[in-house]
């Protein structure tokens, strides 16, 4: 339809500006719910392969953007879960199949074939509360701000993150403390950071992603956002963030990353740069340079690969977990079936 | 409502837009998209294909500039076809452009009749297609431009000031040298710097110098800038006045046309051309060979992202890539032999495979290739279902659809091989190749050759030819060479259209350049600094003189052309008799090829000198008339020094011929107020024989009058 077209067309980052992931989570959650509403379907399967089909075709446009892949599998296990409740199976066996079950099923356990008139109407208030859900992960994470900073103490972050930022503000409410940002050239987005932080009388400093290593020993906590935690635990956040971590494990620094959990993604780091994104190289080498470019290749990558064990904490709007912890929560978000799409 | 719609009619015969945009929702953005160049820079490539499909990256060019018109937010864009407009059409319709989930509608309007954009325009506003101001842009510009910044800026001048701004074009900064600037299409501009207003608009042709009109400075404009860093995107907003000028204008054939023209009658019409400059973003318009190399390097190192290969915007399911370092690029179902390196910026669309240990860079490969061992790309573009054998080595070359590379078979650069063509096996192709089915002596049969089958033409055409030439293409070659060694003048421009200028000064020492550059070298040169219209001019005259000398046509004919020809370009009388000396000194020169000894020169000359006497004697009127002529004599003779032992008997014979009278070359003579070259002419001394001579003569017959 034209508005999954307009969609595709934004991931792709061809529209005015970068997409915020939380904005892409809920439109990708509207336009599924527009799918279900009113795409033609009969039963759950049929509405499965729907789902399915359309999040192959989003997640091609911008591998990068695995929002849009974690909102599709969210919504393929709200549907798996309405149609086990019509079935009529009660939520225990349906969360985890003993040993024993898995033996005696024998083969394809369901094939989601019999219509139920009303799982369209269930689905819909499902993806209505998941969006409410949304709503309030930025705050959920926020509330977690003061268990974690302290007074007078130096947070040393990177780039631009509002969950990071609201993190930082809410803390900022009751105690006082000093955050340097690092710029995370060459697009900057620390300057942007660093004038919204000052705006709320936090003590921010700014500096070169150079100065990162030799500033560590100072600092007594890193706060990181992420664009995508992986099923390993580890991190494809913005491009400088694995020097930061590097250095954070060198100076025994706690490194905290704050995602919610539409961050998560059951991928594993195994395709080499299946999703990594290089844009245009006009932000290293300006194009006006002229001669020097024929003969030269540029690159500008946006994200880095941070891998677990760097990593010491995630808060999400679920609470505090540890790195290792992270393939138990995916598998209470997700259906083990739809990690490929 | 009555004051309301003459409001409207008042706003002038362009302005049905709406002229209360607080109330009324502004109209759909429109686009004009000419999908035809109206020339035949890439043929023989185009024969078979038309531009505007010409895979860049193996995206269709007309796909990224839908891509781009799209993504700016136009909705609903006019596509403009003429060649092949047929397989355009199908193109399009199979595309997503076409779907009627696209949010940019796309119309076609087709014609034969087309043979410029001003017909287009002119088209345009007859069938009064466009209600507001409108992008145009042609199908091979590659831009991520987001043009709503200017667009918003072009309206709101029209709001300011009513009408008056028509265009804004948009120009990309890029330093000279830069490899994506073409150098056909160089501009040199100068420009308020206050308003963005265009106030001259020059191509640089290769020029060294220019010459701006005064009245640029004089002006009240306070900061006047000149530009030569900028880089003509070839995308405008225009208002739709801009297709009513062309339906006024009916000479206008192409932008520059219209650009000059509006420029030059700026006081009259009142129009004004305003330009945006942009730095971020990427704007590139393919008119030639190298500048499709220079594109696609671009879009394979990313700077046109989004419109990267992996980001499969046209939603084509053969089109998916994955990116991987070095900018290596992979299709579906690739496969690479053992031992094979992709080293950087490689594409490789889906289903090709490729055998062991070859060595591939900087190259593009297209859909269903197959390569075998041991071959070397570097700068190959190679398109869908190109066969390649063993042990080639193919260097910045371009291979079309379906042609076949057998066993150890080397390109050197800027080879063409167009579809279907076969070579080798052990064949080198010397540098600047370029080998198509189509003999280049083929007559034109445009319309009925897409409607056809394509295959069975040329079946049929086969039959009709000759056979290939062995030596040309190898044992079991097939094609026919469009460029070769022999000094043909056709060749010589094939070259040039392909692969652009650049390429004949990269390829001075070739013998066959020789030819053109003979001839071009004094006008690049000359010490005056001239206008386009006396170059143009010149070249005409030149043009007639030859005429007439083949076809015996008689002087009084021959002055007639040429007072046309003065008045068309308004040459002033000065001026005429400077080029018209000049062109007659250097038409021998033409016709000797390079051979520059002074004996032969004269003997050349002198007979043209002969039978153009009254060409002269019809301009040379006023003393003033012979001093031009001597001066460009004299500047002639200064340029070309072998020479210069001629000057004497030139002066001489044109004495005798009475074209120039004995006090003017005297005082010519006499002038101190020439260069040091100048003065050193003068001491030539066969010419101070010839001096002293009329000196004697006149004190000869001043006696005689005497008595």
């Amino acid at each position: 339809s034209a508005t999954a077209a307009a969609f595709i067309h934004e991931i792709r980052g061809s529209g005015p500006k970068r997409p915020r992931s939380e904005d892409t989570a809920r439109q990708t959650l509207s336009l599924l719910r527009k799918i279900i509403a009113h795409g033609r379907w009969g039963w759950a399967g049929e509405l499965m392969d729907l789902i399915r089909t359309e999040g192959q075709r989003m997640t091609a446009a911008q591998p990068s953007e695995t929002t849009v892949g974690n909102m599709v599998r969210r919504v393929l296990k709200v549907i798996r879960e309405e149609y086990g409740r019509l079935h009529g199976r009660s939520e225990e066996s349906d969360q985890q199949d003993s040993l024993h079950k898995l033996l005696t099923s024998g083969g394809l356990s369901e094939d989601f074939s019999t219509p139920y008139p009303s799982l369209r109407a269930n689905v819909i208030e499902a993806i209505n509360e998941l969006l409410i859900e949304l709503e309030g992960t930025t705050d959920n994470i926020a509330m977690q701000a003061l268990e974690h900073i302290h007074s007078n103490e130096v947070i040393m972050t990177i780039g631009y993150s509002r969950t990071v930022e609201a993190f930082l503000k809410e803390a900022a409410r009751k105690r006082k403390f000093q955050v340097i940002v690092a710029e995370c050239a060459p697009f900057c987005q620390g300057h942007e950071m660093a004038v919204r932080l000052s705006k709320e009388n936090i003590e921010t400093t700014v500096m070169s992603d150079a100065a990162i290593f030799a500033v560590m020993s100072r600092v007594n906590k890193v706060i990181i956002g992420t664009k995508t935690i992986l099923a390993n635990g580890a991190l494809i956040a913005v491009s400088g963030t694995h020097t930061l971590a590097l250095a954070a494990k060198h100076h025994s620094t706690p490194l905290i990353v704050c995602a919610p959990m539409f961050k998560l993604s059951p991928q594993f780091p195994n395709e080499e740069d299946s999703f990594h994104k290089f844009v245009s190289p006009q932000e290293v080498l300006p194009f006006t340079e002229g001669e020097i470019l024929a003969k030269t290749n540029v690159h500008c990558p946006v994200f880095d690969y941070v891998p677990p064990e760097l990593i010491t904490l995630f808060i999400s709007n679920i609470g505090g977990n540890a790195p290792s912890y992270i393939y138990r929560l995916m598998s209470e978000l997700y259906h083990p079936d739809d990690y490929e799409l | 409502m009555a004051a309301r719609g003459t409001a409207k009619r008042a706003a002038g015969a362009g302005a049905a837009r709406g002229s209360e945009p607080q109330e009324e929702p502004p109209p759909p953005l429109q686009a004009v998209l000419v999908a035809d160049s109206f020339n035949r820079r890439f043929f023989p490539i185009s024969k078979d294909r038309p531009r505007a499909l010409l895979p860049m990256a193996n995206v269709a060019m007309i796909d990224y500039t839908l891509e781009f018109l799209t993504a700016t937010g136009v909705e609903e864009t006019f596509v403009f076809c003429c060649w092949k407009s047929a397989e355009i059409k199908e193109h399009l319709q199979r595309s997503k452009w076409c779907r009627h989930t696209s949010p940019n509608t796309v119309r076609f309007v087709t014609s034969e009749l087309y043979r410029s954009l001003g017909d287009v325009l002119r088209d345009v506003d007859a069938k009064s297609l466009v209600r507001s101001d409108f992008i145009l842009v042609t199908g091979d510009v590659v831009s991520n431009l987001n043009v709503s910044r200017a667009l918003e800026e072009h309206k709101l001048r029209r709001k300011m000031e009513k009408n008056v701004s028509v265009m804004t074009m948009i120009f990309k900064e890029s330093s000279p040298g830069h490899h994506a600037r073409c150098k056909e299409d160089d501009i040199v501009i100068a420009m308020d710097s206050a308003t963005n207003r265009v106030l001259h608009y020059q191509r640089t042709q290769g020029l060294k110098r220019f010459r701006f009109p005064m009245s640029l400075f004089q002006n009240s404009i306070e900061n006047v800038e000149v530009r030569h860093d900028l880089l003509d995107c070839h995308i405008s907003i225009c208002s739709p006045q801009v297709a009513e000028l062309f339906t006024d204008n009916f000479d206008y054939q192409t932008r520059d046309d219209f650009v000059r023209g509006l420029l030059v009658n700026e006081e009259i019409l009142g129009n004004q051309i305003h330009m945006h400059v942009t730095t971020e973003e990427y704007g590139a318009h393919i008119c030639n060979l190298l500048m499709y190399e220079a594109v696609c390097s671009d879009i394979i190192r990313r700077w046109v992202y989004p419109l990267t290969p992996e980001m499969n915007f046209t939603d084509d399911k053969n089109q998916s890539y994955t990116h991987s370092k070095h900018n290596i690029y992979r299709g579906v179902d690739v496969s690479l032999g053992h031992g094979s390196m992709l080293k950087e910026n490689v594409l490789i669309g889906q289903g090709t495979v490729i055998g062991s240990n070859c060595s591939i860079m900087n190259s593009v490969i297209g859909q269903n290739c197959r390569i075998g061992n041991e071959v070397t790309l570097d700068g190959a573009f190679l398109w869908d279902g190109v066969h390649i054998a063993d042990n080639v080595q193919i260097q910045h070359s371009v291979i079309c659809d379906e042609a076949e590379v057998k066993e150890k078979v080397k390109l050197k650069p800027h080879c063409v091989l167009s579809s279907q063509v076969v070579v080798g096996p052990d064949i080198t192709l010397s540098e600047g190749t370029v080998i198509s089915l189509h003999p280049p002596d083929e007559e034109e049969e445009d319309d009925d050759q897409f409607s056809d089958d394509s295959g069975v033409n040329k079946e049929e055409s086969k039959v009709k030819l000759k056979g290939y030439n062995k030596k040309d293409v190898g044992s079991e070659g097939r094609g026919y060479l469009w460029k070769a060694d022999d000094k043909n003048e056709d060749d010589e421009e094939q070259r040039q259209s392909l692969w652009g200028p650049a390429m004949l000064s990269e390829e001075e020492s070739e013998s066959d350049s020789d030819l053109s550059m003979g001839s071009e070298e004094p006008d690049s040169r000359a010490a005056s600094p001239q206008l386009d219209d006396i170059k143009v001019f010149q070249n005409e005259v030149l043009g007639t003189l030859q005429r007439g000398e083949e076809e015996n046509i008689s002087c009084d004919n021959l002055v007639l052309e040429i007072n046309s020809l003065k008045y068309a370009y308004n040459i002033s009388l000065n001026e005429m008799m400077q080029v018209l000396s000049k062109v007659i000194l250097e038409f021998p020169l033409q016709q000797l090829d390079a051979n520059l000894d002074s004996q032969n020169y004269f003997s050349a000359l002198l007979p043209l000198l002969k039978n153009w006497t009254p060409l002269f004697k019809n301009y040379i009127k006023r003393s003033s008339d012979h001093l031009n002529a001597l001066f460009a004599i004299e500047e002639f003779f200064l340029e070309h020094d072998s020479l210069c032992t001629s000057i004497a008997k030139v002066l001489m014979t044109f004495y005798q011929l009475e074209i120039l009278e004995e006090d003017v070359i005297l005082n010519w003579f006499s002038l101190r107020d020439t260069s040091d070259k100048g003065k050193q002419l003068r001491k030539n001394q066969r010419l101070q024989k010839f001096i002293q001579w009329l000196e004697e003569a006149e004190e000869e017959s001043s006696d005689g009058d005497q008595d």
